[in-house]
């Protein structure tokens, strides 16, 4: 009886104790006291050996009667990461919280000349998540963060949704900072960035309306960079990084139309429903290539110039015909992809991975000497399209 | 002495509380590290390795069942006292002190390291060093059959928590990160079986100390060596799935550079777009697996020390704690931490324990054959 008494005292005196061991009592910071880190821009600083880092937080809005935020962006000019919060804390007096970090822009200029050191501090320091996404943007960085847009979306956040949203076109890369860091690990294999730019009216061809200065007001993801290790080498162009997303099996949705393929009037425009792309590789007559094919479901939203009246029979040939041309538009698309990869010798697509993973005796014989081989390597692209259907309509309204 | 002997004859364990014991000793922090150790060795095929390292341990848990038969009531050192006389019996038994008294004080510095590194920097190192010991000293004072009841409540969450990290993550996975298979043959699965022979080691030590608790009927013990087999199974391929996700998500390169990969997947889980930072649940859990592996480490010692000294467990305790702290203090450097524990295990627990247990094991026989 003395002794079971003995226990529980002793187990209470632990709990007593353990108290003082809890958290709360030794690191405590009241969430009014952080300040959420939900964005960082790098550019070149003016002096050597210096950037200008960009640091944009969400604090709660005073006099709001719901959750709502509003943007705090500042800028400084230092030499490592670490200096931004000592200088941040003293300015705004609440201590930074990385672990709401969203997105990391990283401006063409500091890309060119290598970020490695400059992100040193997000892969390493406890609070940042690799889950984080990386964008390279056309311009300053700085000027990307504090864009006034007209939607009042805070400029990090547009773009965390922009590139969340992202798969229903399908048209860049998303990458996170643990996939960038992966792709690292393989040697063989060029990172890839998306690319952000702001848009003024007037740029490529879009108008809008300025509100208050003239100045851009929104912006867009479109293209992207492609890597040697951490420094920028070169641009794709939009139809490049599609190429890019069907070879690297990234398609989830994608709308295509087929103006300009051939001379043909008649034209569509649908959506892909489904994609798969597989490759392997073939010995070709004595030579080892890598064969891809890609398989799409795309239904049918639009049909221009087709001005007469079809039976069945003239609707399933002219579907026939619409699977041909979609099938061109996504053969154009990957080869200019391709090619970019020929021109830089930069392995973007993954094809040195995808030969070491189905043939690895063979990658160990040119592994050493793959961007020169890259340039000649053989590949073939194989696209297979599905017209699933062809809207609420069969033939378009008859003006003959 | 003898009074801590009358309550060690007392004291039993059930064959499933033995298993569960076993597992959760065996898993210990293994998790953590396992991934960037078969990594280092076999590249992407690291995963092969960790089932057949742990089953390096069963042989040997077979082996200490088939001495506790014949030498009942008994504990490993006591045994080797009888079998190989008293002077080689003490020598290891002095070893045996050493060993589990500094690897569990290194083991309390990693509980440290890693709450430190991982979610709570600011906090002073001490008060893990501390808050962990002092759940040490309650459980080893409540004594072996109260350890076995907190690790049959702790380890089916380390095990859930770890189920659920890996589905998790799975939608983190790169594509084709497994591939290609055995690109460098079976040469470099074997090295990484080698590096995690130690941690089947580390349970064995912890099995040879609690031999007497052990139940000695007939069926009891056939139940005993199916707890040796389930327990290194069910630890060898949680470990597996461990490996294969961090491999997967990772990449090679990046799994062997993360010092704990487990913990930086843990935040990379976001559900549904919504809920993240739950690595803090995952590390209160796996608080729990720590505190299980430096517990047993404790328990060694102390039952080292009455077994070659003759020196009273519960009287003993504050000073096999101070020394845990103090090898815990002795190490600043996490890196350093990080790196002597690696080496106990491979140069100094390895050895030891694949070479003794074996020998015994040998001798009894080679006697048993002689005198028959």
């Amino acid at each position: 009886m003395m002794r079971h008494k003995g226990y529980t005292i002793g187990f209470l005196i632990l709990l007593i104790v353990s108290m003082f061991f809890i958290e709360g009592c030794w690191g405590k910071r009241e969430v009014e006291e952080l300040a959420p880190l939900i964005g960082v821009g790098f550019d070149v600083g003016e002096k050597p050996g210096t950037m200008i880092i960009t640091e944009q937080y969400a604090l709660s809005k005073k006099g709001a009667s719901g959750p709502e935020v509003e943007a705090w962006t500042i800028s400084h000019e230092v030499s490592t990461a670490r200096e931004v919060s000592e200088m941040t804390s003293k300015i705004i007096g609440r201590n930074a919280f990385m672990g709401s970090l969203k997105v990391i822009v990283i401006s063409e200029e500091v890309a060119k000349v290598g970020f490695k050191d400059t992100f040193d501090f997000a892969q390493r320091y406890s609070e940042f998540r690799r889950s984080l996404y990386l964008i390279l943007c056309k311009g300053k960085a700085q000027d990307i963060l504090n864009l006034k847009l007209r939607t009042r979306q805070i400029p990090s956040l547009y773009i965390k949704s922009n590139i969340e949203n992202g798969v229903a076109t399908s048209t860049f890369p998303k990458v996170r900072l643990g996939h960038y860091l992966t792709v690292l690990g393989n040697k063989s294999t060029a990172p890839i960035l998306p690319l952000i730019e702001s848009i003024k009216p007037g740029d490529a061809k879009i108008e809008y309306t300025v509100e208050g200065e003239k100045s851009a007001q929104e912006m867009w993801i479109q293209g992207a960079g492609v890597l040697r290790g951490d420094k920028l080498i070169d641009l794709l162009t939009d139809d490049e990084t599609k190429g890019y997303m069907w070879l690297e099996n990234d398609i989830t949705n994608r709308f295509v139309y087929t103006v300009g393929i051939d001379d043909s009037d008649i034209n569509f425009g649908g959506q892909v429903l489904k994609s798969s792309t597989k490759y392997k590789i073939a010995n070709n007559n004595g030579t080892l290539e890598l064969q891809y094919l890609i398989k799409v479901s795309v239904a049918i939203d639009e049909v221009s110039g087709q001005k007469e009246k079809l039976s069945d029979n003239e609707w399933i040939e002219l579907m026939n015909g619409a699977e041909q041309k979609f099938a061109s538009v996504i053969e154009k698309e990957c080869m200019q992809s391709l090619k970019k990869e020929r021109e830089l010798g930069l392995d973007f697509l993954g094809i040195g991975r995808h030969i070491e993973q189905l043939n690895p005796n063979y990658w160990k014989s040119v592994k050493d000497d793959w961007e020169a081989k890259l340039k000649s390597f053989p590949v073939s692209i194989k696209i297979q399209v599905t017209i699933h259907h062809s809207g609420m309509a069969a033939s378009s309204p008859t003006t003959k | 002495m003898q009074g801590g002997r009358e309550r060690v004859t007392v004291v039993k364990i059930s064959t499933h509380q033995f298993m569960i014991l076993g597992a959760a000793v065996l898993m210990g922090t293994t998790f953590l590290p396992i991934s960037a150790i078969v990594t280092s060795s076999a590249g992407r095929d690291g995963w092969m390795s960790v089932l057949p390292g742990f089953a390096f341990g069963i042989p040997y848990g077979l082996m200490l069942i088939s001495l506790m038969e014949k030498y009942p009531r008994k504990n490993l050192l006591q045994i080797s006292e009888t079998i190989l006389g008293k002077w080689i019996g003490k020598s290891i038994g002095v070893g045996y002190i050493l060993i589990t008294g500094y690897f569990g004080g290194l083991l309390l510095g990693q509980c440290g390291d890693i709450f430190e590194r991982s979610i709570m920097p600011l906090t002073p190192v001490w008060t893990f060093y501390l808050g962990g010991l002092l759940l040490v000293l309650y459980l080893v004072w409540a004594g072996i059959e109260v350890f076995a009841r907190f690790s049959e409540m702790v380890m089916p969450l380390i095990a859930i928590s770890i189920i659920l990290i890996v589905w998790l993550s799975l939608g983190r996975v790169e594509q084709g990160e497994l591939m290609p298979i055995l690109e460098n043959g079976i040469k470099p699965v074997l090295f990484g079986i080698v590096k995690v022979m130690p941690f089947s080691m580390e349970y064995i030590l912890f099995a040879a100390a609690i031999l007497p608790f052990l139940p000695t009927g007939k069926q009891e013990i056939k139940q005993l060596k199916s707890g040796v087999w389930r327990a290194v199974f069910l630890i060898g391929i949680l470990n597996t799935l461990i490996a294969l996700i961090q491999i997967l998500v990772f990449g090679p390169t990046e799994t062997i550079r993360l010092v704990y990969g487990l913990l930086v997947l843990g935040k990379m889980v976001e559900i549904s777009r919504t809920v993240s930072g739950v690595e803090s649940i995952f590390m209160m859990i796996w608080l729990g697996a720590l505190i299980i592996k430096i517990c047993a480490f404790f328990f060694t010692a102390l039952f080292g020390l009455e077994t070659v000294f003759g020196l009273k467990r519960k009287k003993w305790m504050a000073l096999v704690g101070i020394l845990f702290l103090a090898t815990a203090f002795g190490f600043v450097s996490g890196h350093s931490l990080i790196m002597e524990i690696g080496l106990v295990d491979n140069y100094v627990i390895l050895p030891f324990t694949s070479l003794w247990i074996p020998i015994l094991w040998g001798v009894s026989r080679w006697k048993k054959g002689a005198s028959a």
